[in-house]
């Protein structure tokens, strides 16, 4: 990890007698993107408004780059981009306006603000609608200025509570484009979301969280492979062979072999190393096994996802 | 190569220039100049001043009278509903549409504070109000050139209706910040038009209230100026009074509006706390003017007055203040931890360990002295001083005190203050009611029961009928300062077990 930009330490937050976050402690590394899964309820929202300052934890800290964000929150402000599950547009106000505001609105002045302001345009590719009113804007770029907005005063880290929801398959892509850009840009970037698929393409690591507590943290396979015991493995034959089963069931490491469905196919647990699975690959070649396929199943954040949550909301 | 031309540069000047504003000024501008409420108010107002011109201009040209009054008269009405109704009208829904829309939570992740956010609101429709004012300077000035109206008294009302249009904002500001339910904020603002359209009924036009502070109601007689000129400093210390009256509330006000804003996380208290306390000393210090600058048999007068307006305003700030947590969030803990120089003399504002309570007895060691010390009462008007200020502890601290310590879970200020409020009308109509139960009469005169009944005991304090009882009263200030005490010491020990957990 190049340095921590977000540390966050055994947050706890209680509404009544509901921990809606509860020891909760990660941290995101510059130029990192951290996706931020878990039900409904699970406490994403609340953590992030912590963490924007908009709510203050009853235990624990979260340090953004360095800054605490309980005894510092104004600085702490300075460095982090806030982005709501809605886009927050004013009426009357045009595009350019609305930076402009919140340009103001971080102490921005002069030609620094205008500079600001023109390169976020630019950067966001919303130079053709700079006089168009917000309000009469589609989603997708309603969500583009909303962004615009959040990174207008250049800050470190940015938080963003679902933004790709309901954007269009075409805006989410953008969407999607624009947050890997702020990443390679050296921005780190803490989003939830409730597509999974997608935060398995944007995001470098993830953090899952439920009632509360964060279950797992770490990139999909790391938390995948921490969590199954076994590889899976798939075998597909170019010719159909009965006597596969059996050989398979022979091999050191080879559990619960069974017929995937499709011609050929076969799939199996092993517990072993990579050299082990290689090995076993040539012992298959030497017997005289047609393999066409050789594969560890590739499981996703959906996966991962349904595996680590039991599903329950506070 | 990019050319300069004199106007590029006088708009690069002008936006330099404009850094210097506040950004929600310049936002709330922006979309008030594109708002249709704006442009149907401006208007509405040039076309208001001209039928006006344009009536009073008939009859002008046809007569010898000082017609510039009646215009001027006629003006003001319109003014006063600019800055009466549509002002305010704007402050409340802009504050309000900020909450709906949700997009105050984003100003607030920016530098900007809640303070600076009411501010700007409220200037905003300070030039809002000046650009209305503009429409009709013209016919202001044709009101002037007509006769019959001289330029102080001008400036002076118009002065008035703008200062007093932007303590009205200011109240809608603090108004639109009470509820977050869009039902309930309609029913704010319903009534808030109402009790305005009431205050303007009633109360008259600012050109009358200039007029009413000089020669009392109507506004007949000389120009005004001539009658700060035969009057003396009175009606000048008058006016003065008035508007010092005017910002030091209005100053309460957007104090109000941002302690609904922040969050409960924050500091919400220590502003409001001095706020008011600057308030008191002014009701004190008007008190104690009028008492100097007239005759002795007048002071009584003053110091009942100084006993129900400071009496009604330590009572509200009571309510709140010694209903307030006793634990403090981590961070206005740190925030007292780090306090240094000059903030460190501040402690009795904060908030958190009962020093509310201590707050609400500071300032009524302070009445009670200034009572005894500055006016030249009586014993027993002392002792009704003394009474107000006993039962307010025996109101707001005793349920205070007893939620604290009977109820099994913390209980939150909000129900405390329910509390006291409900024991205000349990205590003073109960015992009536009951004793109609048993008797089948009401009985209307003073006893025993009714010295629990604040009202009545203090408004026939000098009556022969409740001087017996008197000692009761005091008696239940005695249980309330108790109450405050054992506040105190409860605040104490809460932040004492607050330090060691943080």
């Amino acid at each position: 990890m190049n340095g921590t930009i977000l540390e966050v330490d055994a947050l706890v937050r209680s509404f009544g007698g509901l921990r809606a976050v509860d020891q909760v402690s990660f941290s995101v590394g510059k130029g990192q993107v951290l996706g931020f899964i878990g039900p409904n309820g699970a406490g994403k929202t609340t953590t992030m408004r912590i963490l924007a300052t908009l709510d203050l934890p009853q235990g624990g800290d979260a340090r953004i780059d360095g800054v605490s964000i309980v005894e510092y929150p104004e600085q702490a402000r300075r460095l982090t981009g806030f982005m709501p599950d809605y886009a927050g547009v004013y009426v009357s106000t045009t595009v350019a306006e609305y930076l402009d505001f919140f340009a103001r609105s971080y102490g921005i002045r002069g030609a620094a603000r205008r500079k600001s302001v023109d390169g976020i345009i630019e950067f966001m590719g919303i130079g053709d609608i700079r006089d168009r009113p917000v309000e009469s804007l589609s989603k997708g770029l309603q969500q583009r200025v909303a962004l615009g907005r959040a990174i207008v005063h250049d800050p470190q880290l940015l938080i963003l509570d679902e933004p790709a929801a309901n954007l269009d398959p075409r805006a989410r892509i953008e969407f999607r484009t624009l947050i890997r850009e702020l990443a390679a840009d050296g921005k780190t970037v803490l989003l939830s979301s409730h597509i999974l698929t997608e935060l398995s393409e944007i995001c470098d690591e993830v953090a899952v969280i439920e009632r509360g507590r964060i279950l797992a943290t770490g990139t999909v396979q790391d938390i995948l492979r921490g969590l199954r015991r076994h590889r899976i493995l798939s075998l597909r034959l170019a010719v159909s062979n009965a006597a596969i089963e059996r050989f398979l069931l022979e091999q050191p490491g080879v559990l619960k072999v069974h017929d995937a469905g499709d011609s050929g196919r076969w799939q199996f647990e092993f517990d072993g190393a990579d050299d082990a699975q290689a090995a076993l690959l040539q012992r298959l070649v030497s017997a005289g096994f047609p393999v066409l396929e050789f594969t560890a199943q590739d499981a996703g954040l959906e996966d991962l996802f349904m595996k680590i949550t039991e599903g329950r909301v506070q | 190569m990019i050319l300069r031309t004199p106007e590029t540069e006088s708009a690069d000047r002008l936006d330099r220039l404009s850094d210097l504003l506040s950004p929600i000024v310049i936002k709330e501008v922006r979309q008030m100049v594109r708002g249709r409420e704006f442009n149907y108010s401006f208007t509405l107002s040039v076309v208001a001043g001209l039928l006006v011109a344009l009536y009073t201009g008939m009859y002008a040209t046809t007569g010898t009278e000082d017609y510039g009054v009646g215009i001027f008269a006629a003006l003001m009405a319109c003014l006063t509903v600019v800055g009466v109704v549509i002002a305010p009208m704007g402050a409340f829904n802009a504050l309000r549409n900020e909450r709906m829309e949700r997009t105050l939570d984003l100003v607030t992740v920016t530098t900007l504070s809640p303070r600076r956010i009411v501010i700007g609101k409220l200037m905003a429709q300070a030039v809002k109000l000046a650009t209305l004012f503009a429409a009709l300077a013209p016919f202001v000035a044709m009101s002037f050139l007509l006769g019959g109206i001289d330029f102080l008294t001008i400036v002076l009302s118009l002065a008035a209706v703008f200062l007093w249009s932007l303590w009205a904002c200011a109240a809608a500001l603090f108004l639109s910040c009470l509820s977050r339910s869009r039902a309930i904020s309609g029913l704010i603002f319903g009534g808030m038009i109402i009790l305005l359209l009431f205050v303007i009924g009633t109360g008259g036009m600012g050109f009358f209230l200039v007029r009413t502070v000089t020669y009392g109601p109507g506004y007949g007689g000389p120009p005004i100026s001539s009658a700060f000129v035969t009057g003396g400093t009175d009606l000048w210390w008058g006016l003065a009074g008035m508007t010092l009256v005017c910002v030091v509330s209005m100053v309460n006000l957007i104090l109000l509006a941002e302690n609904r804003l922040l969050l409960p996380t924050e500091d919400r208290s220590t502003a409001l706390r001095i706020g008011f306390f600057v308030q008191f000393l002014l009701i004190i210090g008007v008190a104690v003017f009028q008492v100097s600058s007239r005759p002795t048999y007048l002071a009584s007068l003053f110091a009942n007055m100084l006993g129900v307006l400071g009496g009604l305003q330590l009572a509200g700030v009571a309510l709140f203040s010694v209903t307030e947590e006793l634990v403090l969030s981590r961070r206005i803990h740190l925030q007292n931890k780090n306090a240094s120089g000059w903030r460190r003399y501040l402690a009795i504002f904060r908030p958190g360990g009962a020093r509310g309570a201590a707050y609400i007895l500071a300032q009524m060691a302070l009445f009670l002295a200034v009572g005894a010390v500055v006016l030249p009462i009586s014993g027993w008007e002392f002792s009704w001083l003394v009474a107000i200020c006993g039962y307010i502890c025996f109101f707001t601290g005793v349920p205070a005190c007893a939620g604290r310590i009977l109820s099994p879970r913390p209980l939150k200020p909000v129900h405390l203050r329910v509390g006291a409020l409900l024991l205000f009308p349990v205590a003073t109509l109960l015992p009536d009611f009951l004793v109609y139960l048993v008797t089948g009469d009401f009985g209307g005169i003073y006893s025993l029961r009714h010295v629990l009944d604040p009202i009545r005991t203090l408004s026939a304090w000098s009556n022969p009928t409740t001087t017996p009882w008197h000692f009761l009263s005091l008696g239940l200030g005695v249980i309330g300062v108790a109450s405050y005490l054992i506040l105190i010491r409860m605040g104490r020990r809460a932040s004492s077990a607050n330090e060691t957990a943080h």
